[in-house]
């Protein structure tokens, strides 16, 4: 704690600004890429580290996908590198294949799309977009991210221990992930496991305690709360949700290594409560649902005006849809524990709230679809991402419909329907959200734009073959495949349903090649890519108001804001965007005063 | 960073906002620690109700009471004491007196926790003896024991600040942090004597 009276001096004052700008040359290669402080670098490590991830997590699917399609079959090209505790000779061992699920998701969920979506996007954006010189605490926030590094190592660690990584599931349900004598022999990559998430937990209660603070305490004058953008309305909102329910998964992860390396009981069969693991862990877990669709409801809020050159349609009931959504969230996590044994009049009133969450979602829909109706649409790839967002986040919803209700359930329960649906929301929602992001704010972060043909490329690719990987799956759910199994060809009702595993499997291959067009636009363009400029998009918003890429400081002086974020094609105005800084012209008709 | 500010031992607006910002910041941080401890409390709630009987065997030992009562008296003194030195400091004194005592009761409190450890480990409880019953008992009372032991490094830090005279009546946003801490680790105390030891 020694400096913590330097961390908390917030960087308001214009002053502070230039002074910063003038000594950014003499920053040494250690405090401007390494420990920076500011948050457009701190982003930028997010968004590079959560990047290395994506594709480790992705690597993880593969390996998934080549033994569900080719069981027994060794691993081409990579099945040598493979620890043995995953595959021997390249045949992945049924234990390994726990493994590779269990991972996929531990990294896609903590090491990916939060650090993505928050870490990267909040970080970058929040100051930019309240027209704040940086975050309320730049130390906590450069903390936040080596503590998410840390848990990155951690869990990346647990592949190389005795036994390999945690086999129980991202879900980790006790019993199996805490009794030893269940599991394979990984109580070490387990224990990791537990720790890695508690690590990254403080990452989180850091990032979400500073935006909380800079959202509510740096906005520029003039920057009253129903004038913020809705991609900083989200990530506050987010914050809230990480600040009320990591801690809770930080508990119950405390107890598990308790359980496995103190000999505690907590969910243990005799003498502990193995329900009980559950309830903490959904109390988390459903809330971490909004967490990682929030923000990138908020990014694509944004995106959809610009590209429509229209306001967004009802503001207001925009922001209050997410206040409900993340407010309900926390009031449905029985949904996931239908067939838990779990109390059935509880699993009714859980059905109910769960449903009652469909009608904010349904608002934000109809309010994107709302926002671009009659728009002059142009199709650019972010705007591709976005509508694709909107689009694969109704069939997403629509599944959840399906298994909110309980007798439903009890039939798609730890199906493959179940794998469809998080995967509509999680890849076809958060992380189409993150791309339509990525593309969108690229010219902003690194001064010029990445190339339209290739995202195009990139988006169709993705775009189909992510629906080829996932609707079938859909099929195979409902044919009976359950979740979590090595190999579905000793199954003898799933026989008939091979094929279709196959076609995914060459579906998910495709779209993982489809991965690499998008880094090498990235890669490309930071050097090829046309010059931006400060507002290629013609957009609104502050960030676009300051040069591309912004300087340290941000703004040269304090902005004031006069304007809500989204006045596109203003009637009685010759431009057709009033940015938030700019003074409405004589006559003009705003949509939001 | 801007030292420029840190070093601004006045009233100025400035300092008044950086220090309303960072009290907004610590506000949130303990949020998410209030949801810490609800996480293991409601653990522990839901183990306790669904076991037959608590302790869940009769030769398991009982919690002292008593003792730990007295420990929570101290705990709560080293609230007022803390209270008593922030007041010294806005008055323009040191307040030095008053931190120690803070500091001495703190660690007492923790003394007192550990020889409770260890004498309910020589009783026959622990993480691993006695089911849940030990295992709540040692884990709760173990994270909260790890959080005062932080609250009185927090607290000896700002004594030895102190010495050297580093906080003014205008400016100790340090202290005013480590405080706030400080209280709410007491306040979680509260609920953690009434429901393990009381209830």
């Amino acid at each position: 704690m020694s400096t913590s009276a330097t961390t908390f001096i917030p960087e308001s004052g214009q002053a502070a600004a230039v002074e910063h700008g003038h000594d950014e040359q003499k920053q040494s290669f250690f405090s401007k890429y390494i420990w920076s402080l500011d948050h457009k670098m701190i982003g930028l490590q997010y968004l590079w580290t959560s990047f290395f991830f994506l594709l480790l997590g992705g690597l993880l699917a593969m390996g998934i996908r080549f033994q569900l399609a080719y069981p027994g079959m060794p691993v081409p090209l990579i099945g040598a590198l493979l620890p043995s505790t995953i595959a021997i000779d390249g045949v992945i061992l049924p234990g390994g294949y726990n493994m590779l699920f269990t991972m996929h998701a531990t990294v896609m969920v903590f090491l990916v799309v939060m650090p993505l979506l928050i870490g990267g996007f909040g970080n970058y954006l929040i100051p930019l977009k309240i027209g704040a010189g940086d975050m309320a605490f730049p130390t906590l926030n450069a903390m936040s991210y080596w503590l998410y590094v840390l848990s990155g190592v951690i869990i990346l660690a647990s592949f190389f221990v005795d036994g390999g990584a945690a086999q129980s599931g991202w879900t980790a349900y006790a019993p199996l992930s805490s009794t030893p004598a269940y599991m394979n022999n990984t109580q070490m990559g387990q224990s990791l496991w537990c720790v890695g998430l508690f690590v990254n937990g403080l990452s989180s209660i850091a990032g979400a305690t500073n935006y909380i603070t800079t959202i509510t305490n740096m906005r520029a004058p003039g920057m009253t709360m129903f004038r913020l953008p809705l991609s900083v309305w989200s990530l506050y909102l987010t914050a809230w949700l990480l600040i009320l329910a990591v801690p809770v998964l930080s508990a119950a992860a405390a107890m598990l290594f308790a359980d496995l390396n103190l000999g505690t009981t907590f969910f243990a069969a005799q003498g502990g409560q193995p329900l009980l693991w559950q309830h903490l862990f959904w109390f988390f877990g459903h809330p971490e649902v909004y967490i990682m669709i929030l923000p990138a409801m908020g990014l694509v809020s944004e995106i959809l005006p610009v590209f429509a050159r229209k306001p967004i349609f009802g503001y207001k009931a925009m922001v209050w849809a997410m206040v409900a959504i993340g407010f309900l969230g926390f009031i449905v996590w029985g949904h996931h524990m239908f067939v838990s044994g779990m109390n059935l009049t509880l699993g009714a009133a859980f059905s109910v709230s769960t449903m009652i969450i469909a009608v904010p979602s349904a608002i934000k829909t109809f309010n994107w679809m709302g926002t671009v109706w009659r728009g002059s649409i142009e199709f650019t790839t972010p705007m591709l991402f976005a509508l694709a967002f909107v689009s694969m986040f109704v069939i997403g919803g629509l599944s959840g419909i399906f298994m909110a209700s309980t007798p439903v359930d009890l039939f798609v329960h730890n199906s493959y329907f179940i794998v469809a649906h998080i995967h509509y929301v999680l890849f076809g929602g958060s992380l189409f959200g993150a791309f339509a992001a990525i593309y969108f704010w690229y010219p902003k972060m690194f001064g010029r734009m990445m190339n339209e043909t290739l995202g195009k490329i990139h988006f169709f690719a993705t775009f189909i073959f992510f629906n080829l990987t996932f609707f079938p799956m859909h099929n195979l759910g409902l044919g009976g495949m359950m979740r979590r199994i090595a190999d579905p060809t000793v199954y003898e009702h799933l026989r008939a349903l091979q094929p279709i595993n196959v076609f995914v499997t060459w579906a998910a291959f495709g779209m993982g090649l489809a991965t690499f067009i998008f880094l090498w636009n990235f890669i490309w363009s930071l050097r090829h890519g046309k010059v931006a400029g400060k507002n290629p998009w013609k957009a609104t918003t502050l960030e676009w108001t300051v040069p591309s890429p912004p300087g340290h400081g941000n703004f040269e002086t304090t902005p004031t804001v006069y304007n809500g974020p989204y006045e596109y094609s203003v009637p009685g105005m010759a431009k057709d965007f009033l940015p938030q800084n700019e003074r409405a012209p004589e006559g003009a008709r705003l949509e939001v005063h | 960073m801007s030292t420029a500010a840190l070093t601004a031992h006045d009233d100025s607006p400035d300092h008044r906002a950086s220090q309303r910002t960072a009290v907004f910041g610590m506000t949130i941080f303990l949020a998410s620690e209030a949801m810490l401890f609800a996480g293991l409390i409601a653990g522990y709630i839901v183990l306790r109700l669904s076991s037959p009987a608590w302790p869940p065997s009769p030769d398991l030992p009982k919690l002292p009471v008593l003792l730990t009562g007295i420990n929570t008296v101290f705990l709560i003194a080293s609230s007022f004491a803390f209270h008593a030195a922030e007041v010294a400091v806005k008055k323009g004194k040191s307040g030095v007196a008053w931190l120690l005592v803070t500091v001495l009761l703190g660690s007492l409190f923790v003394g007192v926790q550990a020889y409770e450890w260890y004498h309910m480990h020589h009783e026959g409880l622990w993480f691993n003896q006695g089911g849940a019953y030990g295992a709540t008992f040692f884990v709760l009372t173990g994270f909260h024991g790890l959080h005062v032991i932080i609250g009185v490094l927090m607290i000896a830090w700002a004594l030895i600040r102190q010495l050297g005279g580093a906080y003014t009546a205008q400016s100790h946003t340090y202290l005013i942090l480590a405080g706030m801490y400080w209280h709410f680790v007491d306040v979680v105390w509260l609920f953690l004597y009434s429901v393990l030891y009381l209830v």
